[in-house]
């Protein structure tokens, strides 16, 4: 049954994009938008557009009730969630299938399976892919907790079975700490979660992140589409990724694509999604561990586009609608390189801190290899109700530096004034000597935190730009208070 | 075209260009209330007017000082000289721009404290006023 009609759940650049393929399908797009998004991007891509309610996410991208009824009220016969807000959840999953709606992507059951950290990890070791070698030890005495240490072997982390967050988690390199490390651990975790049960794990120490791209249709077949190095991240959060990437080998790259496609396999998996690996070492002898599996489109979804010349979302609403993969594994290869740049409205100099305000000038850099996937414009709000991302900065060239080269010079061309962005900040990511080594561990950012956030004071030609800009006030590009003395205005900048 | 010492800037749309001898420089400019933003070679510049309880009223009163070492490229008052707003009372030359110091309101100068020539630093008094 072919689609004819889709209902995007979500917002911003994702619903952007796939309303471009629905365009491409001849599918009929439907966004939803809350109050605050009633003229955004995403509602005007889109050929249709329903209200789901107020701008707090909880009543509107995240309202189950209303996003079905949304669907069903307006005719579409499937409903894509695009990523974050219910793309993950198993309920929303379902409640569009009891609906008669196809919810494009993994069934309801593979997105619980997945969802419980413990329950992934019992599938997927079962399916033969390495995890991170823990346990969870019966006899929870000193003595237990460290023969449990000396089984996983050193270093290990000692942590709170019952949660996460840093909360009662203590590093030990050997067994002369433990004696402190354990009922130190077992006093967070009981403050933290009021349950001091212990967990200890393998700490696997300056790792990369790796993830594989998986696909799999309804008929049993599932393949993968290589990998994404996405091991520049702050607070856990994805800035930079790229593909092929630098510490993988033709031979490590296989036995990665491999596990990935087992662990989908596992789950009784189907359509787009991502098993993420923490990789130890790199090369023929880099041993990876599975993390975790991400049961829905990855913002990073463009860079595997790039380098496979597919496109992610046609092919999902294609394996959706019941169709077959649209490739066989021997079909797919790994052309050139691709790097994603993320472009947050926030203050990487403070703490990365989400910036909200208006986008006084906003122009996104074009060229050959660019690719930007956005859901903002000139003359926006960036809303402080939503995820501070304005944009992917996707940059594809022959090898590494071509890509490298072209998203810095991009972005050198990516003015946006109003917010304080990561612009600068990315810039300088990409020109770390570092990162052009490709020697990158998910450390990297806090590693060589002053280097990044380096920032030159402004020029001659800049001062002079900035007093001229008060003298003279664009029709476009000025806000409604009236230009005055420039002096009084100069005195003292940020960045 | 508006030239500032050596820099001659201009605009087309949101574009601002500035020439210093040969070299162009292509930027993009906006304004916010006190808040210039300046887009140049991928750096944003944030460029701030003075906090609101620095900032003057209607009456010059007080003093005025330099925010940043500059210096003193001319005096156009002398003590007793009433002021209206808007007129320049000092012209200072910092980052090798000339910049006029002008009165924030109208008043009558009690004291010029600097000459041409002198390098003042930030927050030292060039004018009082009564």
């Amino acid at each position: 049954m072919a689609i004819r009609r889709l209902l995007i759940a979500n917002r911003g650049e994702i619903a952007v994009r796939i309303a471009r393929a629905c365009r491409e399908l001849g599918v009929e797009a439907v966004a939803i938008y809350s109050d605050r998004d009633a003229d955004a991007p995403h509602v005007r891509a889109a050929d249709r557009a329903v209200r789901v309610g107020p701008a707090a996410p909880a009543e509107s991208y995240l309202n189950i009730g209303a996003i079905v009824d949304a669907a069903r009220t307006s005719g579409a016969d499937a409903v894509h969630p695009g990523y974050g807000f219910l793309s993950e959840r198993a309920a929303f999953a379902k409640a569009c299938t009891d609906a008669g709606l196809i919810f494009v992507g993994p069934p309801a059951s593979a997105i619980d399976a997945m969802g419980s950290k413990i329950g992934a990890r019992r599938l997927i070791e079962r399916a033969g892919v390495p995890v991170v070698p823990g346990q969870t030890p019966a006899d929870q005495t000193d003595a237990g907790i460290e023969a449990a240490a000396r089984a996983v072997g050193f270093p290990v982390l000692i942590k709170a079975s019952a949660g996460g967050g840093g909360k009662g988690m203590r590093i030990a390199r050997d067994g002369s700490s433990l004696a402190e490390s354990i009922p130190a651990a077992r006093r967070e975790a009981q403050a933290a979660f009021g349950d001091g049960t212990l967990y200890v794990e393998r700490l696997i120490e300056r790792p990369r992140h790796i993830e594989i791209q998986v696909f799999a249709d309804a008929h049993g077949h599932a393949v993968h589409l290589f990998e994404r190095d996405c091991s520049v991240q702050r607070r856990h959060q994805k800035v930079i990724e790229e593909s092929p990437s630098p510490a993988l080998t033709p031979a490590l790259r296989e036995r990665m694509g491999a596990a990935a496609v087992a662990a989908a396999l596992a789950c009784g998996y189907q359509n787009a999604g991502t098993i993420e690996f923490l990789l130890d070492g790199r090369g023929d002898a880099g041993r990876f561990y599975f993390l975790e599996m991400n049961t829905r489109l990855q913002v990073e979804h463009p860079v595997t586009e790039s380098v496979t010349g597919t496109d992610l979302v046609r092919a999902q609403l294609h394996v959706a609608a019941g169709g077959a993969l649209p490739w066989a594994q021997a079909d797919l290869t790994q052309r050139g390189h691709a790097i994603e740049c993320r472009v947050y409205a926030e203050d990487p100099a403070n703490g990365f801190l989400p910036q909200a305000g208006p986008l006084l000038v906003y122009r996104e850099p074009a060229g050959p290899g660019i690719r930007v996937d956005s859901g903002v414009e000139q003359g926006a709000e960036v809303p402080v109700q939503y995820d501070p991302m304005l944009a992917k900065l996707i940059a594809s060239g022959e090898h590494r530096a071509a890509a490298i080269a072209r998203a810095v010079a991009a972005l050198r061309r990516f003015p946006i004034l109003g917010v304080r962005t990561n612009v600068a900040f990315l810039v300088n990511v990409l020109r770390h000597p570092a990162f052009a080594a490709g020697d990158v561990q998910t450390s990297f950012i806090d590693d060589h935190l002053d280097d990044l956030l380096d920032a030159p004071a402004p020029s001659d030609a800049v001062m002079a730009a900035a007093a001229f800009a008060r003298e003279s006030p664009s029709a476009t590009a000025a806000a409604p208070a009236a230009a005055a003395d420039p002096w009084r205005d100069l005195r003292g900048w940020g960045r | 075209m508006w030239t500032s010492g050596d820099v001659e800037v201009w605009r087309r749309g949101d574009e601002l260009f500035a020439r210093k001898g040969e070299r162009v420089e292509r930027m993009f400019a906006a304004v916010a209330g006190d808040v210039t933003w300046v887009f140049h070679d991928g750096v944003t510049y944030r460029i701030e007017a003075p906090s609101a309880g620095r900032r003057r009223g209607p009456q010059s009163h007080g003093s005025l000082s330099s925010p940043m070492p500059a210096t003193v490229v001319s005096v156009q008052v002398a003590p007793g000289d009433t002021v209206t707003v808007g007129q320049t009372l000092i012209v200072l030359e910092a980052m090798k721009m000339e910049l006029p110091v002008r009165a924030p309101g109208d008043g009558r100068v009690k004291s010029v404290n600097c000459k041409a020539g002198d390098l003042v630093q930030p927050d030292v008094s060039l004018i009082d006023f009564e």
